[in-house]
């Protein structure tokens, strides 16, 4: 191997990397010169530190292994500002995407939090369960009282046609 | 009784935003002899300069003061003006509000005004003691001599060639096509660069208008701009060159191996040879040196001759001398080019240490298909193909160490190596280059550059600080990269390093035989950045290519159609016209002491004997007119035109008569 990280020692993992950019083709993380407009502009960034350009920049030298396995990737608030205002079109979202994958290939541990979420999409058929709305005299309402009209349940088709894509990952 | 015109330009506001026209323009009304004072906005306009027309017709003008920019900038275009409403050019005085005025004092705008006034005070003082100077027209020669033959000098020999002048081009090789001749492809289209090449040399090889004299030195340079006259060295090849016909019969039987120059010592050739498989001309060559006969003559003994018997053409002659040519030219392109940076200086790459350390140049050779390797990439000492390549980016550029410029065309080189690197070796090579700050500005390199990316061509940002050779030959060292900022150790089993361009080792003999001048980075400096590119500040001589400056390939032909256009500019109608601001002697005062002839750095003075007395002469068309004999002169006998004594102490009296009004003393 041409390369090592002299910090952790890890070395590339020019295995995963092909893989990655087999699925990124047409949005060619390759192309990444540096320029560091996602990390400017990242809303993760300005909450959790997460670094998109550093994750471009160890994904193209191979260094895929410490990140799939970090937490860093589930930061990703997925606003999609750097995918709108990449100048290379290899924007981060799609290479951290790719990441989470892998990670959940590798049986990585996900975060407790997006786990839920997968299980209200089963439930509900959305992410985020529904909120109660507080008042400043601190009364809460929800749907029903303010007479919002009430959503269904996902259809069984739906819920199966879910399970069956969850499992072909 | 003279009547004096004085026309204030406000320049936009580059000067009325901080000198008060208007009120400059009533003081001039009040100065003794001015008859007509006027603003406008732009005095360089077609209405402003107009406007002075007129007013030298209507109000019989005979002097005029133009209060604006440098004299660097318009003097020449109000000469213009003022000669085509019938008065003598040399009659305008200019003033400099803006470079000297409302430039360096745009935060005290009244002290501004104050100087500005003063010194319209000064050009009215001065003007009036003006006098009306003619233009001389000399005849020129209309041949020219260009030194150097690379792409520069082939490209400016051919213009010129095309447009009907009779051109000398001098080369110091046997061979001309310089340094582009040794590159395998170019940057940013990928051409083969022999194929572009080899035309051009043929071209100018067989161009009727074209004398070619390669293995040759220009070593002496007389004369002034329009007629110069130069003596050309012409070193014997030992092969006549009408006779040889290129079959390198000679080069398979000699028996001493020499390193080869073309291809940076990676190989060899032999004592008599060919200087490479496209050389312009054709002919063999006997390397002094090497040739046991040559080297053994001086023994009276005749040893070898082995291409002498092999040479079916009788081309080959142990009796040639070195010959001397005189030439004489009306102008001169100066296209010497440069030279790559020695990475021996740079102790802590390797280069030199490491055989697997490589320079940019080196890899060239080694890409090509006429090079030592047939065009396989292999480190070249030890004849292995790599797994992993590293290029490190401002080897002796950007760096005060070496030259702090920026090499330019560094990045664009290692951007093609390394898509040559991936296109003959395809997936099973890794790529790297160590940079400081990717630099792909021309037209279609920055395409070029992700042409690169496209090709998985990995950039690391950062430099090594050094390279280091582990016990099995191959090389690692550390680099710190920006955009993880992480430590890494790249392992690598070639580096090559992309070594800048200096100027070439004997620019300090060219620019000393040629009296042209020298930037501190050591290139040939033109006569202006921006509107003068392409002159020496000699006149008559051009510059052309990277001798002036490091340069690719795009910009050297550029620069080298625009050297010889500006030599036709010159030469066309067979005379020129010199300015007549030159140093005068005035025979009576004149001691022949020779000071002048001394200190004159254009070498204008030659002294004449006339009976007894020894008398210092201006050869005109050589004088600059900067002034220094009229300055150093003990006998006051060389004047400058137009700058005498009383012109110059006019200006300093009328600078200080408004201090004695304030009540300052002279005395």
């Amino acid at each position: 191997m041409s390369l090592v990280d002299s910090m952790s020692m890890a070395k590339p993992n020019l295995e995963s990397r092909k893989k990655i950019l087999a699925k990124l083709r047409g949005r060619e993380l390759i192309n990444c010169f540096q320029c560091m407009k996602c990390t400017s502009g990242c809303t993760a960034l300005k909450l959790l530190e997460l670094k998109p350009h550093e994750i471009e920049k160890l994904v193209n030298l191979g260094l895929v292994d410490e990140l799939a396995s970090s937490d860093i990737i589930w930061t990703c608030a997925t606003c999609l500002k750097c995918v709108e205002r990449c100048p290379q079109k290899a924007s981060p979202y799609h290479v951290i995407i790719a990441l989470r994958n892998l990670a959940v290939e590798r049986e990585a541990k996900v975060p407790e939090e997006l786990m839920k979420g997968i299980s209200r999409i089963l439930e509900i058929g959305l992410a985020w369960s529904f909120q109660d709305v507080v008042t400043r005299k601190m009364e809460t309402f929800d749907r029903e009282s303010l007479r919002l009209p009430k959503i269904d349940s996902p259809k069984e088709s739906f819920q199966a046609a879910f399970m069956k894509a969850l499992e072909e990952r | 009784m003279t009547r004096i015109g004085v026309y204030v330009c406000h320049c936009g506001l580059n000067i009325a935003g901080t000198v008060d026209v208007e009120k400059v323009t009533e003081y001039a009304k009040s100065l003794p002899n001015v008859a007509i004072a006027k603003h406008y906005k732009y005095m360089c306009s077609d209405p402003g300069q107009r406007m002075i027309q007129d007013d030298i017709k209507a109000h019989k003008l005979d002097r005029v003061v133009i209060a604006t920019c440098s004299p660097r900038m318009h003097e020449e275009t109000f000469r213009k003006a003022v000669a085509e409403a019938g008065l003598n050019p040399y009659l305008v005085e200019i003033v400099n509000l803006r470079e000297h005025v409302s430039w360096p004092h745009a935060h005290e705008p009244e002290k501004a005004t104050e100087k500005a006034k003063a010194l319209v005070r000064m050009g009215v003082a001065r003007v009036k003691l003006l006098e009306p100077l003619r233009r001389r027209k000399v005849s020129v020669s209309k041949d020219v001599l260009i030194v150097g033959g690379g792409i520069a000098g082939i490209q400016a020999s051919l213009d010129l060639a095309n447009a009907g002048f009779k051109v000398f081009l001098v080369e110091k090789s046997p061979s001309i096509g310089g340094r582009m001749a040794q590159l395998d492809k170019t940057f940013p289209t990928l051409d083969c660069s022999a194929c572009i090449l080899t035309p051009k040399m043929v071209d100018v090889v067989k161009h009727p208008n074209v004398t070619l004299l390669t293995n040759s030195e220009v070593i002496d340079v007389k004369g002034f701009v329009g007629n110069y006259e130069v003596s050309v060295l012409k070193r014997p090849r030992y092969v006549v060159e009408d006779k040889c016909v290129g079959c390198e019969l000679c080069t398979k039987v000699c028996p001493v191996k020499v390193p080869d120059k073309f291809n940076e010592k990676l190989g060899q050739t032999r004592a008599i040879s060919i200087y490479s498989s496209h050389a312009v001309p054709k002919v063999a060559i006997v390397d002094p040196d090497h040739c046991l006969r040559l080297k053994l003559k001086d023994a009276k003994k005749e040893v070898c001759g082995k291409c002498l018997q092999a040479c079916e053409a009788r081309a080959i002659d142990f009796e040639q001398q070195p010959e001397t040519v005189q030439l004489k030219v009306g102008a001169i392109v100066l296209a010497v080019g440069s030279e790559v940076f020695d990475a021996l200086e740079m102790p802590e790459y390797g280069y030199g240490r490491f055989p697997n350390v490589i320079s940019n140049i080196e890899f060239e050779r080694i890409s090509d298909a006429s090079g030592p390797t047939g065009g396989k990439i292999v480190s070249p000492r030890t004849d292995k193909q790599p797994k992993n390549i590293a290029f490190v980016q401002c080897v002796g550029s950007r760096d005060k160490r070496f030259h702090e410029y920026c090499c330019r065309v560094g990045c664009m080189v290692s951007l093609k190596q390394a898509i040559l690197a991936r296109e003959k070796m395809g997936e099973d090579v890794n790529i790297y280059i160590c940079y400081n700050d990717l630099r792909s500005f021309g037209k279609g390199y920055e395409e070029f550059y992700r042409r690169a990316r496209d090709l998985d061509v990995n950039f690391v940002a950062g430099i090594p600080s050094d390279v280091r050779m582990a016990a099995d030959g191959s090389l690692y060292f550390d680099v710190f990269e920006r955009g993880t900022n992480k430590l890494l150790e790249m392992h690598a089993d070639m580096v090559v390093l992309a070594n800048g361009l200096v100027p070439s080792a004997d620019i300090a003999r060219i620019n000393e035989l040629f009296h042209a001048s020298r930037s501190s980075d050591g290139f040939l400096l033109e006569a202006h950045p921006k509107l003068r590119p392409l002159e020496c500040s000699t006149a008559g001589i051009f510059l052309a290519g990277a001798c002036q400056g490091p340069k690719d390939i795009p910009d050297t032909v550029a620069q080298a159609s625009g050297a010889a256009a500006k030599a036709v500019d010159m030469l066309s109608s067979g005379e020129i016209e010199l300015e007549p601001l030159k140093a005068v002697v005035d025979e009576d005062l004149c001691s022949g002491c020779r000071v002048c002839e001394s200190i004159c750095p254009f070498l204008a003075i030659e002294m004449k004997q006339e009976g007894e007395k020894l008398r210092a002469e201006v050869i005109e068309a050589v004088c600059q007119g900067c002034g220094l004999c009229g300055a150093a002169c003990p006998t006051h006998a060389i004047k400058i035109q137009q700058y005498g004594s009383n012109q110059v102490l006019a200006q300093v009296d009328a600078a200080l008569a408004e201090a004695q009004v304030k009540g300052g003393s002279r005395s």
